[in-house]
């Protein structure tokens, strides 16, 4: 069942158009209403502009057409006449994300990736910061790798503190772009579950995944986007399970077969 | 023709003030330079086509002419267009840290070509100012990496330094210059001078090694 949540919804998309060039149109017309609390989980084929739809909301695209609000705020606005978008940077920073390659930065130990940006944008004290790095560091079991440096990392291990460092900035919304692409099976398992957890603390996030086990499992509402439009939207037992449209059965079967 | 090396001993002190003037000259050159070449190394990827194309000029003018000449420019032309007087040591600083600006700016500028844009995306998601992302998040990462040519670059700075004698600062080849005029014996102190430039060169170049192995490896960068 669809939520009939009567609050204003957390991220509220109209109308948005992104094209790469003239011939590389990756969103077509996306319309959305996420709620607080939702997790919402985006499938699709490769080019369907999933990532560029986490990218968008991030702040770190420019957009040809639409707006986003955001908690009720205006977010970001396409200003067609001039070719130009507006983007919000107060309200960008209550979206936190997280990327396939980790991102973390390679000169800081991991606390130190951890703090920086509550420490050098929000001004927080260090040793506040700190305190609050270990403990997200304990409850990830990193707590034994803080001081040391991301290269000595696994890439499971990279992608947890990737996590608590967005986590740090305590966003109202959590963009996951791929996460667990990149890593080698054995340690997808040690990143879902990190998100698993967040997702029993209520946490709203936004998923862009390969992984349709992790979907099914975390999702309380799921997308099938291809060719950068919404083709399909609703509870993950419909979508993946009965799905309405001809595109999602034919992407659906596609998949399970290949890993099945 | 006998030489006679033990008696230039006797200028030690003398020689001694001179590569403390030619090391203190170096260091504030290579320090206001390296800045000075991060920012130009910055502008020379920009995606801002003016400063890109001002950068490129900058730094094209500067390694296509003898430093010499931009030292007497400094010293003499400078002061004639700001209409201010800059002491021998204020402009053999300015002309070198300018040198040294646009020789570093390529070393920096390779170096911010090998950070991933993904570093970029990172920042932006956290909520980092531009500024806060490029002092915390590029520019250290900027700096190791160019360790190795930042490091052979800062020798030939201070082999040119040898340069700012011409302008009658007393570093150690102006001082070396004027004893062996004083004594009539060439040989033995320019030499001695010679030597003295080179153990202290020597080693840094033979550092670049060592250092790129142990600090970078750490980092993995």
């Amino acid at each position: 069942m669809m939520s009939t949540n009567t609050s204003a919804p957390l991220v509220s998309i109209r109308g948005l158009h992104k094209a790469y060039s003239p011939t590389v149109q990756v969103i077509k017309g996306i319309d959305l209403d996420m709620h607080a609390g939702d997790r919402l989980v985006v499938i699709g084929p490769s080019g369907g502009g999933k990532s560029t739809l986490l990218r968008v909301l991030m702040g770190l695209e420019t957009i040809d057409k639409g707006s986003i609000a955001f908690d009720g705020q205006p977010y970001i606005q396409a200003d067609e006449a001039r070719g130009k978008t507006s983007i919000d940077t107060k309200v960008r920073n209550s979206i936190g994300m997280v990327f396939q390659n980790y991102t973390l930065f390679p000169h800081l130990t991991i606390v130190e990736n951890l703090i920086l940006a509550p420490c050098k944008s929000r001004g927080e004290k260090e040793s506040v910061a700190k305190d609050r790095a270990l403990t997200f560091l304990t409850r990830f079991g990193l707590r034994d790798k803080a001081t040391v440096y991301p290269s000595q990392l696994s890439g499971g291990q990279k992608q947890r503190v990737a996590i608590a460092r967005a986590l740090m900035l305590d966003p109202k919304l959590m963009l996951f772009d791929e996460v667990t692409s990149a890593l080698d099976p054995e340690l997808v398992a040690e990143v879902e579950q990190v998100i698993q957890q967040l997702a029993l603390q209520n946490l709203s996030m936004m998923i862009v995944t390969h992984d349709m086990w992790f979907a099914k499992n975390i999702a309380s509402r799921v997308l099938f986007c291809a060719g950068g439009t919404i083709v399909e939207d609703g509870p993950p037992e419909q979508v993946m399970g009965a799905p309405r449209e001809e595109r999602t059965r034919e992407f659906l079967s596609r998949v399970f077969h290949i890993g099945a | 023709m006998d030489y006679n090396f033990a008696f230039v001993l006797r200028y030690q002190d003398a020689l001694l003030v001179g590569l403390k003037m030619t090391v203190l000259v170096s260091l504030a050159s290579i320090a206001i330079g390296c800045l000075w070449g991060f920012v130009l190394g910055m502008a020379r990827g920009s995606s801002l086509r003016w400063a890109r194309a001002l950068a490129t000029v900058y730094i094209e003018f500067f390694r296509g002419t003898p430093v010499i000449v931009q030292l007497f420019w400094v010293f003499f032309c400078l002061p004639l267009l700001l209409g201010i007087e800059l002491s021998n040591m204020a402009s053999g600083i300015v002309a070198l840290s300018l040198y040294m600006g646009a020789i570093s700016a390529e070393s920096f500028r390779a170096a911010l070509k090998t950070i991933s844009p993904d570093q970029h995306n990172a920042c932006v998601a956290l909520g980092l100012s531009r500024y806060a992302e490029i002092r915390y998040v590029l520019m250290p990462q900027a700096i190791l990496r160019a360790i190795p040519t930042l490091l052979s670059n800062c020798v030939s700075l201070f082999k040119e330094s040898a340069l700012v004698s011409a302008v009658g600062m007393a570093d150690l080849m102006f001082v070396g210059q004027n004893i062996s005029n004083a004594t009539a014996r060439p040989v033995e102190v320019l030499t001695v001078v010679a030597l003295i430039y080179f153990v202290i060169a020597f080693p840094l170049t033979r550092g670049v090694t060592v250092l790129e192995r142990k600090v970078l490896k750490g980092l993995a960068v």
